[in-house]
């Protein structure tokens, strides 16, 4: 009798067991995150996939995609392009994840590509902006951030209220920074502007008063400058120091105006910025209700504020990578890529729906978001009045 | 023993891939092949030589650069308005034009540089590395700069009748490197092992001495660069049709740390001393990455390479073939032995 | 004109900071012979050191300062202990290696601790500038160039005039007939790399507030201490500090009127040209190569 009950016992357990881990390994879908998680990018990268989880952890509270929870699996690209390449390797071949997001910075992101390519498997852009990306003949790749060519569009419908008569450029000197010298150059001459001075700096340079001389002496009344937070509380503190009065404009999303003032005090003010996303101020985006619920939950897991010019890239990546997903009806790489072609969601800055870019044949997806203009007065960030 | 030992391994390297179906393994074992490669060229004038050349990942990288070029084209316009513009050619042609351009480029510095010797030899190496790096950087016309050259082909070899072969597979790719790797080692070996090895060796030891009895130091020196130079400019080569892309990271002085990490703590001096360093830094950070931050894995790195240069100076392998010479002689005692003290054969036994 | 004066200003001040790495760098490498691959991380931990002080802590700036070289001479005599002290007999590459191992410790250390955001440094200084005609300089600015100066003499007096410094100078002359005189020829080596340390650090400790602090800071001022080092001849101090001024010059020219994007490649440009053409620097005197 003993021998019957424990032989029961233990099959019981074995069948649990294996209902426990056969669910268990259908419950989830994985989906692939890649960012700079250590090196120079570590901050905006955690801001990133800390904005993923968010999305994530919201999905499935409402019950997940397809019926199973999704299952973010995140990897640290360590702000290096050969990294980059390495880790999507891994979470295509080892993970076999069916869809990626990432990778943060345009040379990751643009070294990733050929094993999309090699592997068949859609990537979601969240950040990147070298034109190249959706350009290239990659039709696994689906941009939701703007290259310099998109801003420079979206801000062509406001230039001429800002009666600039010559700009100078100041730019990083890799893609993000030359395109947006070249694409905003261009725009500038269809609407009368001249252009100016097109000085460029290292990315790791740390003393641009050589450049900001030869602006100061120049005879544009406006400076466009293009590069990371950190250069721009460096050149804003040497502008300052150097006696600089023109009028400033940054583009190219990755400001982080709150990081600014903190760090460039006094010298931040009276700057203007071209961001992506307003969290100072909600009820501009697209989608107010939806732009609160996320700053909330921002706030209450206790992130830094500053870091939601950047987060709310990781969460509408991850909502548009479970749209698709929906969509498809299967966790598949074919299937996924197909319906990014097919799905329409209301995103921070805009409606997010793709459109065709780069070679025909081969097109990658861009949309297209919106932008914002806000100014830096007296240590704070305000929205220029119309 | 002896013999049986490398004919092993060759077995080893040659049939991986057949039992080995892990492919992200092989794509760990691709990559640190080729840097392996890199690594037994810059031993031959780290090791071999004695000269601390600290800026060799810049041959690595005109290498890639040379062949991505040659593969892909390009069109530029140099001072004085001459347009240069090249079609593209086979991926091939480009790795046997990347070693050719590499080896130039290490005549060049060869020449240039050895008038100076020890420590300025190494600050010059190491600037020209950071400037190649920033002429890469900064002539995007050519080099396209930080937006990197993409869309590499892979290798196409053609067999007539056969028809052509792409090196998309990674088995395929494997063997490539092997073999390429095989070639390099016996050059470097045969190289080591004639009579101009013997003159590197010379000056390295005692570089007056070697030249008192008419060893021609800079020819010998200006040699080594010169094959140093072909055989990392090869690897940057395979380097750029595997990855696929190249941008000008690939200077950075990190990696030739890296690759002189690998000589040192294997052995430098010693064949086998790159393959076996590089294995172990090439997996290392596969191993450790699920455990450790990458800064502690760089901190381990670090604290590894100290604890080699303290403990086992003359990197392992040496210190390895070492351990193993004296244990055979020590096996080998009885037989014509020389009895040290005063204890007859035999006392033991009292 | 006016830009060239500007740029002449700003050449000055990064100047006495060059000169101070380059100061600190020909007493280890020139005098030393040791290829000190930490040099830069004395920089960057200068550089930290005030900001945990002035920053985290919320101390008084100028006591951070003061902090930061003291404890980059401490830091530096603990180096020297541990691992040169039994690395004498070794050869130049076997150091050279321990050094490589010591730095990338010493950066992912920094890196683990401080994470790799930059940081600033908020200094008591006006943020208005002092103008001059058509010449703008921060008061910052005015400050590093002061208390560089004042260092650079203070490094100059210390080698040329002290006790300490005629033993440094006999010791790495001759060492033996510096032993049968009496000095103390491992306390010498001691405290040789502990000054040039300190002087990194506090270079680090003034550039600093002055740009940003990052774990990846001292990458390039180690190179071009090491420029500097070359185009002033080893072991000359006064060598160092020309060549130092030389260098900051010719990078804010080169920058301002050819090419901003090349401006770090002129100190490589320099060492290429100048190690060609005169290997033993501008200034040195008779001195054996390499």
């Amino acid at each position: 009798m003993r021998q019957y009950a424990s032989k029961t016992a233990l099959a019981a357990i074995v069948l649990a067991a294996g209902l426990a881990t056969g669910a268990g390994a259908q419950e989830t879908i994985k989906v692939g995150v890649i960012q700079p998680l250590t090196g120079a990018f570590a901050a905006s990268g955690n801001y990133v996939a800390n904005g993923a989880k968010i999305a994530a952890d919201e999905i499935n509270a409402k019950g997940g995609v397809l019926g199973k929870k999704l299952e973010l699996v995140i990897e640290d690209n360590k702000s290096n392009p050969t990294e980059a390449a390495a880790v999507a390797e891994k979470l295509i071949v080892r993970d076999k994840v069916p869809v990626m997001m990432g990778a943060w910075g345009s040379g990751f992101t643009l070294a990733i590509m050929p094993k999309l390519m090699e592997y068949k498997v859609p990537m979601l852009v969240e950040t990147s902006s070298a034109g190249k990306i959706t350009t290239s003949g990659n039709p696994y790749i689906f941009r939701i951030s703007p290259p310099s060519s998109v801003e420079a569009v979206a801000f062509a419908k406001i230039v001429d209220k800002l009666k600039i008569g010559k700009a100078d450029f100041l730019v990083v000197n890799n893609d993000w920074g030359r395109g947006a010298a070249d694409d905003f150059g261009k725009m500038f001459k269809e609407h009368n502007i001249k252009v100016g001075l097109v000085e460029t700096m290292d990315p790791p340079a740390q003393d641009m008063s050589a450049q900001l001389a030869k602006i100061k002496a120049s005879d544009a009344d406006t400076l466009i400058i293009t590069t990371a937070v950190e250069q721009l509380t460096l050149i804003f503190k040497q502008a300052a120091a150097l006696g600089l009065k023109k009028r400033i404009i940054t583009t190219g999303g990755s400001q982080n105006p709150d990081q600014l003032i903190e760090q460039a005090g006094a010298a931040a003010n009276d700057t203007t910025h071209i961001t992506f996303f307003t969290p100072w101020n909600p009820n501009v985006s697209a989608d107010p209700a939806m732009a609160k619920a996320f700053i909330d939950e921002w706030k209450k897991r206790g992130y830094p504020f500053a870091g939601l010019t950047e987060s709310f890239r990781g969460y509408d990546g991850i909502r548009t990578i479970a749209a698709a997903i929906n969509k498809a009806g299967k966790a598949e790489p074919e299937a996924i890529r197909a319906a990014f072609w097919q799905i329409e969601l209301p995103g921070m800055n805009g409606t997010i729906k793709f459109n065709k870019a780069g070679p025909a044949g081969q097109e990658s997806g861009q949309s297209n978001p919106g932008i914002y203009l806000i100014k830096i007065e007296n240590g704070k960030v305000v929205l220029p009045s119309a | 023993m002896k013999r049986v030992l490398p004919a092993f391994w060759l077995i080893i390297l040659l049939t991986l891939p057949l039992w080995l179906r892990d492919q992200y393994i092989l794509h760990i074992l691709i990559t640190t092949g080729i840097f392996i490669i890199a690594a037994m060229s810059l031993n031959l004038l780290l090791g071999y030589t004695g000269q601390l050349s600290l800026g060799h990942v810049a041959f690595f990288g005109i290498g890639a650069y040379v062949s991505a070029l040659t593969t892909l084209g390009f069109d530029v316009e140099l001072l004085g308005g001459f347009r240069v513009v090249h079609e593209p050619w086979p991926a091939v042609t480009g790795f046997f034009i990347a070693i050719v351009i590499a080896g130039l480029s290490g005549y060049v510095i060869g020449k240039l540089s050895f008038k100076v010797r020890g420590a300025y030899f190494v600050i010059v190496t190491i600037s020209f590395a950071e400037v190649t790096r920033l002429v890469a950087l900064n002539w995007v016309e050519l080099t396209q700069g930080p937006l990197a050259l993409t869309n590499i082909p892979p290798f196409t070899l053609g067999f007539p009748g056969l028809g052509d072969y792409t090196f998309w597979d990674k088995t395929a790719y494997y063997y490539l490197v092997a073999i390429v790797g095989l070639v390099a080692y016996v050059v470097i070996s045969r190289l080591v092992n004639s009579r101009i090895g013997r003159a590197m060796i010379a000056l390295k030891e005692n570089e007056s001495l070697a030249s008192s009895v008419g060893i021609d130091v800079t020819h010998y020196l200006v040699l080594a660069a010169v094959v140093s130079a072909a055989i990392a400019g090869g690897a940057g080569s395979l380097y750029a049709h595997y990855i696929k892309i190249i941008d000008p990271d690939i200077f950075l002085f990190i990696y030739t740390v890296t690759m002189v990490i690998m000589v040192i703590t294997g052995g430098k001096g010693s064949l086998a001393g790159p393959v076996v360093g590089g294995l172990i830094f090439g997996f290392l950070p596969v191993i450790v990455r699920p455990f450790a931050a990458p800064a502690v894995q760089w901190i381990l790195y670090g604290g590894l390479t100290i604890l080699v240069v303290f403990v086992l100076p003359r990197g392992i392998v040496p210190t390895v073939q070492g351990w193993i010479a004296s244990r055979a002689q020590s096996k080998g005692a009885p037989a014509g032995l020389i009895w040290a003290g005063n204890s007859e054969p035999g006392d033991a036994k009292r | 004109m006016d830009q060239f004066l500007q740029h002449l200003v700003n050449a000055a001040v990064l100047g006495g900071t060059y000169a101070l790495l380059g100061i600190g760098l020909t007493l280890i490498f020139g005098i030393m012979r040791v290829v000190n691959f930490t040099h830069g991380e004395l920089y960057a931990f200068g550089a930290y050191t005030v900001y945990l002080i002035a920053a985290a802590l919320g101390l008084n700036f100028f006591f951070g300062l003061v902090v930061a070289v003291v404890a980059g001479m401490l830091l530096g005599a603990m180096i020297e202990i541990t691992l040169l002290r039994p690395m004498r007999q070794a050869d130049i590459d076997t150091v050279m290696l321990v050094m490589i191992g010591a730095w990338i410790v010493m950066q992912n250390t920094e890196l683990l601790v401080w994470g790799g955001v930059a940081k600033a440094i908020v200094t008591p200084f006006p943020d208005a500038p002092l103008v001059i005609g058509p010449v703008s300089i921060s008061w910052l600015r005015v400050f590093v160039l002061a208390a560089a100066l004042l260092l650079i003499l203070g490094a100059y007096v210390l080698i040329h005039r002290t006790k300490l410094g005629k033993a440094m100078r006999a010791t790495f002359q001759d060492p033996d007939a510096a032993a049968l005189m009496g000095v103390h020829i491992k306390a010498i080596h001691t405290a040789t790399f502990a000054i040039g340390s300190g002087l990194a650090a506090a270079a680090g400790a003034l550039l600093g507030p002055v740009f940003l602090v990052t774990p990846t800071m001292g990458d390039l001022a180690s190179l071009k201490a090491f420029a500097i080092v070359i185009l002033g001849g080893l072991g000359n101090i006064t060598g160092a500090t020309i060549g130092a001024f030389i260098l900051a010059l010719v990078e804010e020219l080169g920058a301002g009127y050819v090419s901003s994007g090349y401006r770090d490649a002129m100190g490589f440009l320099i060492i290429i040209v100048v190690l060609l053409f005169k290997p033993t620097g501008l200034f040195a005197r008779a001195e054996r190569v390499g």
